[in-house]
């Protein structure tokens, strides 16, 4: 009597085993699958960790927005040190008309507003009128004039923030030839 | 349960985690000897929320190929092996002059029914068809050169002859052909 107990308890063991053992089986395949395809790397701008873990950057980036334009091309932007760039790019022929191209990307890191300026000249004199403008702000803030006089503009960038930068060059007349702009961009203080 | 579901669970094991650590010794290994800097990071979009980073997508392409590259080559070797072992067993059967050879290389041990069955090589292929197939889908993604693709593809494809060959010649043991049985 105790032997058929024992058979039948076996039997019915089997029965609540043997389906759960086919799900480790299918398990043993699925997560090896799953975790392999996890561990696959992606791409992404490393963080610069201090030995606490926490993030403590101190510095204004700039970044080139780049991107096709027909007017404004060969954009260049060098970094001549933590707190100086410089931004270049070749000012095709055009109709009389204004032009507008984002350029560059201002971030900064910091825990207080900063303030970048910026100083730009054409090689040769255009008889066109040259802006900054910001996508927070539509004013525009004139770097050369028609008759060819510069002036430094400042841009305030909040903590934490960024700033899109547009270039906008403006002319009465068609203008048949290309020429050079060339522009200083300096972080000047800490607000 | 069955003999033949416990079996197939004592078998699946092994595979199982070579096959997540030939991937995650590719990664470790690439990075070491290139030294890269990777970042293991929380991602919570994702299925897992551990995540490993690399600065540019350039790098992550050349990790990513190396490791799948890896992870498949810890499948496809020990089955390589199973392979020849069984094609060997098989053989010896019916060719005295594989008994001489082997003799002479000093590899008789060789000849043995373990590690040989259909089923080893079996869930050991399916193991290797899960690698190649990550790696395939890796390659369609772009995310790892397709010269590993094709490289897993072709494994996973000669393993899969060399199974089915196993398979015939098992069922051929339990279903003799009439030529063979009479």
């Amino acid at each position: 009597m105790p032997s058929q107990k024992a058979q039948k308890f076996k039997k019915v063991l089997s029965l609540v085993v043997e389906p759960i053992a086919l799900g480790v089986l299918a398990l043993l395949f699925i997560i090896p699958t799953i975790t392999v395809m996890n561990l696959s790397p992606i791409t992404k701008k490393l963080q610069e960790l201090n030995v606490l873990g926490a993030n403590t950057q101190t510095t204004v980036s700039v970044t080139l927005v780049g991107g096709k334009h027909p007017i404004l091309t060969e954009e260049n932007l060098n970094k001549i040190s933590d707190t100086s760039y410089e931004y270049s790019t070749l000012v095709a022929g055009r109709n009389a008309d204004s032009y507008s191209k984002p350029i560059v990307e201002i971030k900064n890191n910091t825990d207080k507003a900063q303030k970048v300026s910026f100083y730009g000249q054409t090689a040769n004199q255009t008889q066109s009128n040259i802006y900054l403008r910001t996508d927070d702000d539509d004013t525009a803030k004139k770097l050369q004039d028609d008759k060819g006089q510069t002036y430094i503009q400042e841009i305030s960038v909040d903590p934490s923030s960024k700033v899109v930068v547009f270039l906008s060059v403006e002319n009465q007349n068609g203008i048949n030839f290309s020429t050079q702009f060339d522009m200083q961009i300096k972080v000047v203080e800490n607000l | 349960m069955s003999k033949l579901l416990r079996r197939a669970l004592k078998i699946s094991i092994v595979p199982a985690i070579l096959l997540i650590a030939g991937k995650f010794i590719g990664i470790l290994c690439t990075s070491i000897i290139y030294n890269l800097n990777f970042q293991i990071s929380n991602d919570l979009n994702g299925l897992f929320s551990v995540q490993i980073y690399y600065s540019d997508a350039s790098t992550t392409l050349f990790v990513n190929s190396i490791s799948n590259l890896v992870m498949v080559l810890f499948v496809a070797l020990p089955l390589a092996y199973f392979i020849i072992k069984t094609t060997l067993y098989h053989t010896i059967a019916h060719n005295p002059r594989t008994i001489v050879k082997m003799t002479r290389f000093n590899m008789l041990r060789w000849i043995t029914s373990k590690d040989t069955s259909f089923l080893t090589m079996f869930i050991w292929c399916a193991f290797l068809w899960v690698a190649s197939g990550v790696s395939i889908a890796h390659t369609l993604q772009g995310s790892t050169y397709p010269w590993v693709g094709i490289v897993a593809g072709s494994l996973a494809f000669i393993a899969s002859m060399f199974t089915i060959k196993t398979f015939e010649i098992e069922t051929d043991n339990i279903y003799p052909t009439e030529h063979k049985y009479y």
